[in-house]
């Protein structure tokens, strides 16, 4: 269960991976024109973060990465006071962001630079680099290391050795790779393509293509629920979150605000950041239905799960 | 800062020099920062009668001021396009992504940029109308990307420049969309 628990946090879109023994969760989202960070579940009050972070991650010891794509920064924060501890500067402009599973290490994708660069969670200083496609959006990070990464412009998906920074393979998938998600068992990796309005399967054993759903409009997020039997895709032109099961048929359509983005999946609640609408709503994965829509800072794109050490 | 001493951030700053070659971002690229634009006008007229002008995506040049044609390329449903050319010469290539003529709504996109029709790299809209009182409301709202992706943007092809271009757009659009039908008349 603790373990299932921990591989749900690794399916969150843009989450960090968690580790250890955890017994709560805490869901968060970037407000990227606000410049602030609000915690979601448990509802709190919004974080001055600074300028236009897009994106998140959650390290295991309770740390957030945020990525300031147009001020070279990357900030750290505090998920229980909310304090920014520091902010790192980075060459170029970072945009997907993942820790490792020992929350030493922080990759961030240079947006145009076309790269992604490992720093020091310590210092921000840089440990490496690996060169990937154009415009690299989402990263996604697996339990032995292996780094998944949408190259938004170059149609395909590269996947990157963290232990020694290099490219190992690419895969090709639709027109604007954007979101990233893993399923818990990390055997499947799903791609949701903005630009093709589908939604890619890969396996990440063979690294080949494992299914396709097409689904039209711009499917801007995408998360797997904790047992992995549905596969949860925000379509920002509909203004809805597309549901699938494991065999990517759709299994319902929710409503949701204006140009929703980023969601991820915290125990039974799915949490989708309406960007436009600068709001997130909360989902109920066994009714299928929106719950609560909560008004979050302007310009809602990221979220991460911060998984809680038991006490 | 409070985690980084001085002699580290110079160290960081020495390591964070990149190896490869950071590229200017080509302006059809999506940028990482969208903004927004969000028009509205109110129209003495039911949706239906409003609808009747504006559902039809390729009808814009009947009542947009800035347009001086627009083509139909497919049908007026999800997959179909309009080939709009601005009066200021530039042209805007546009899909349908949605299309519901029972709620009145649609959303569409632009598919290659031109910098000389609005100076925006990238942008997804979408067009509602709904009853307001006895009339009706319309809302054209949208996600943009400025003209320079890139880190530095000339002061032209900025979030800025690229918002005061699309609000402005957009809001011509409704005033002539206005007229048009409260009017009868063409732009």
């Amino acid at each position: 269960m603790i373990r299932g628990l921990a591989r749900l946090a690794l399916a969150a879109l843009l989450a960090g991976a968690g580790a250890g023994p955890v017994v709560a969760n805490t869901v968060y989202v970037v407000s990227q024109e606000g410049g602030s960070l609000t915690s979601v579940a448990p509802p709190g009050a919004a974080i001055a973060v600074g300028k236009g972070p897009a994106q998140v991650a959650a390290g295991p010891d309770g740390r957030l990465y945020l990525t300031h794509s147009d001020t070279h920064a990357v900030s750290v924060v505090d998920g229980r006071t909310g304090a920014v501890l520091a902010r790192f500067p980075f060459a170029g402009q970072p945009f997907g962001v993942a820790v490792a599973p020992d929350g030493r290490s922080l990759f961030v994708g240079d947006w145009a630079g076309g790269r992604v660069v490992r720093l020091s969670t310590a210092t921000g200083a840089v440990e490496g680099h690996v060169g990937v496609g154009r415009d690299p959006a989402a990263l996604a990070l697996d339990g032995r290391g292996r780094l998944y990464v949408a190259d938004r412009e170059s149609r395909q998906v590269s996947v990157v050795d963290t232990a020694t920074m290099t490219r190992i393979s690419t895969v090709p998938v639709g027109e604007g790779p954007f979101a990233l998600a893993l399923n818990p068992a990390q055997d499947l990796l799903y791609v949701a393509c903005v630009r093709s309005g589908d939604l890619h399967a890969i396996d990440t054993a063979t690294l080949k293509p494992a299914g396709r759903a097409i689904l039209g409009g711009m499917p801007y997020g995408v998360a797997v629920s904790g047992d992995g039997a549905r596969i949860l895709v925000t379509n920002q032109q509909g203004g809805t979150l597309v549901v699938l099961d494991a065999a990517l048929k759709p299994v319902a359509t929710i409503p949701v605000g204006r140009y929703p983005e980023g969601v991820a999946v915290a125990g039974d609640r799915a949490y989708v950041a309406n960007w436009f609408s600068d709001s997130v709503s909360v989902i109920d994965l066994t009714t299928l239905a929106e719950t609560a829509r909560l008004p979050v800072g302007e310009g809602p794109r990221g979220l991460a799960v911060l998984m809680r050490e038991a006490p | 800062m409070r985690l980084l001493a001085p002699t580290v951030l110079l160290a960081l700053f020495a390591a964070a020099v990149p190896v490869t070659v950071v590229s200017v971002t080509p302006v059809l690229a999506h940028g990482p920062t969208p903004q927004k634009v969000d028009q509205s006008v109110t129209i003495a007229a039911k949706p239906e009668a409003v609808w009747k002008v504006v559902g039809t995506f390729a009808a814009i040049d009947t009542w947009h001021p800035d347009v001086a044609k627009s083509e139909a390329v497919d049908g007026n449903a999800a997959g179909g396009r309009r080939k709009v050319t601005l009066k200021n010469g530039g042209t805007l290539d546009e899909g349908l992504d949605e299309m519901n003529d029972k709620t009145f709504t649609y959303s569409y996109r632009l598919s290659d940029a031109d910098l000389k029709a609005l100076p925006v790299s990238s942008y997804s809209a979408t067009v509602t109308v709904t009853p307001d009182g006895a009339g009706s409301k319309v809302e054209w709202l949208g996600r943009f990307y400025r003209g320079d992706t890139g880190n530095e943007p000339p002061e032209e092809l900025s979030d800025a420049a690229g918002k005061a271009a699309m609000n402005a757009y957009f809001a011509n659009g409704l005033k002539g969309l206005k007229a048009k039908v409260e009017g009868g008349k063409a732009k």
